[in-house]
């Protein structure tokens, strides 16, 4: 599809089945409408205001329609474009070399397979030689197809049968880990989106921004739950406990043994995690800078437990980038990259200018 | 299905229909529900729905820390040798086998299955004829490590 953008090149596809109710000309562009915020709203609701309805049902529809519009922001495409190579190029990486258990669980006795829900209403088989091989070879073969930006929805769609079904031969053997189930809902919501984006795609997309919304809401969805978790299977007297020491005597790295040392820092950092995890649903109300330094606030937590632990929750650091501005950081990296640098000749050709530049659309930052 | 607008300024829109918008609301309707139900009342087998319990179980501040560890005794061999237990070395990991101990107790044969993993995976090693599992108990005394440790012998398998 074209890189320039503009209404022809998004149309053809759906041409057919666009519905008559939703003429694209009585549209307006919703820009601010992805940092959430019931000014939003306004635009989609200009058919209603022609009939006027009583105040309390106008007030109750534009409600539903300002959480619509927040649910199904448009966003540029190019973000999912972008999240879409770093979401394939992560399993291919994971399904190589971080995650490989269910892989040797085709070596294992059947007599060790334990059938989760999923597979006892799918009648899943117990792992074999074959059926990893299956799995993990046509979840690869996928999964660089969709990197590649092809195929989309068929790649995507392949990707996550397989690679959700290589999860499930992986804890279906009596132990479960608890960092990989938000990105399925990754996975499942990607294929969503049909167009075919390039990373310069700056055409908006609210297919697009269900799919970013979805995976931001899972995300931080994961660490409210994991609250949640904590307070139903430890008590409330989680914080005071000695979680954090268990983990670090079974798994430290020189820095937790330094941390063993003084107790007392990682009973705080329970404190400090439960509240943050307790707050994280706030990062959906605050204003665009405060959203990034608390993505980035995570992250710097994420690498904090990895250095006392070496556990890293992969695929959730992967989600979290849904958060952030991915097109506007490859902008800026291409024209860094390109700048003029001293001692080199004068380009003889203009330098490359994204789409929306040509377009006539301003780039953000 | 999407529904594409061109707006004043050239940038291009692609806008979702009524359906589209339907059953998207729908699919994070069901996956919110699962997640919640699973978190409330679900457990471990309602993967991916399953509660996010990573480090939510509590553990006292003063007592013990268990840990698991599987020995071999290979052929020609009367030594027991720790046995690296990785899903490469045995097709398992340490928490697999942690989680059976009372059927590893109950019994110990399955211990073998073990030792045929290792042989179908590393054939040019030496065989297993012996595979035990060891449960070491290290002491906390006020949420410090005492420098004590307990190890138990919980099951025994030897070749026949």
């Amino acid at each position: 599809m074209s890189e320039q953008g503009g209404a022809a090149a998004a149309g053809p596809r759906d041409e057919g089945r666009r519905r008559p109710e939703a003429p694209p000309e009585a549209r307006e562009p919703l820009a601010p409408s992805e940092q959430g915020g019931a000014a939003a709203a306004g635009p989609r609701d200009e058919g209603r205001r022609r009939h006027p309805a009583p105040p309390e049902a106008r007030e109750q529809s534009s409600t539903v329609s300002a959480l619509l519009n927040w649910l199904m922001p448009d966003v540029p495409l190019a973000r999912v474009a972008l999240l879409r190579r770093a979401v394939y190029a992560f399993v291919i990486i994971d399904v190589l070399l971080l995650h490989t258990s269910g892989y040797y669980h085709g070596w294992a006795d059947p007599a060790w397979y334990r059938p989760l829900l999923l597979g006892q209403l799918l009648h899943l088989p117990a792992a074999s030689v074959p059926l990893v091989e299956l799995l993990r070879w046509g979840c690869l073969a996928a999964a660089a197809v969709a990197l590649a930006g092809r195929l989309p929805r068929l790649a995507g769609a392949a990707v996550a049968v397989t690679w959700i079904w290589y999860q499930y031969v992986a804890f279906a053997y009596g132990k479960v880990d608890h960092d990989r189930a938000d990105f399925v809902v990754a996975l499942l919501v990607l294929p969503t989106v049909a167009a075919a984006a390039t990373a310069v795609d700056r055409r908006r997309s609210e297919a697009a921004g269900f799919a970013v919304r979805a995976i931001q809401l899972t995300a931080i969805a994961t660490y409210f739950l994991s609250a949640w978790a904590k307070v139903r299977f430890g008590g409330i007297g989680w914080v005071n406990s000695a979680t954090m020491v268990r983990a670090v005597v079974r798994r430290g790295t020189w820095l937790g043994d330094q941390l063993l040392q003084v107790p007392w820092t990682l009973h705080a950092f329970q404190w400090v995690l439960i509240t943050a995890e307790l707050l994280s649903p706030l990062i959906f109300v605050v204003g665009e800078r405060w959203r990034r330094r608390m993505v980035f606030a995570w992250y710097l937590f994420h690498a904090s437990v990895y250095a006392t632990i070496t556990i890293a929750f992969w695929p959730h650091l992967v989600m979290m980038l849904a958060f952030l501005p991915l097109e506007e950081y490859r902008d800026r990296f291409v024209s860094w990259f390109r700048r003029p640098r001293r001692g080199s000749p004068e380009p003889t050709e203009p330098p490359e200018v994204p789409a929306t530049e040509r377009t006539g659309v301003p780039v953000r930052g | 299905m999407e529904v594409s607008a061109g707006t004043a300024d050239g940038r291009a829109v692609v806008r979702l229909g009524t359906r589209a918008r339907a059953w998207r609301v729908a699919l994070l309707v069901v996956l919110a529900g699962l997640f919640l139900a699973g978190t409330a009342v679900g457990d471990d087998p309602w993967w991916p729905f399953g509660p996010w319990r990573m480090f939510a179980t509590s553990t006292a501040p003063s007592g013990a820390v268990y840990s698991l560890s599987i020995e071999m005794r290979e052929t020609g061999s009367a030594d027991w040798r720790p046995a690296p237990i990785t899903p490469s070395s045995v097709g398992l990991n340490r928490a697999e086998i942690e989680g059976r101990v009372p059927q590893l107790t109950a019994d110990p044969r399955l211990l073998g299955t073990l030792a045929r993993a290792h042989a179908r995976l590393h054939p040019k090693d030496r065989a297993w004829t012996g595979v035990r599992v060891v449960q070491s108990r290290i002491l906390l005394d006020g949420q410090r490590p005492t420098g004590e440790v307990v190890r138990t012998v919980l099951a025994t398998w030897v070749a026949p």
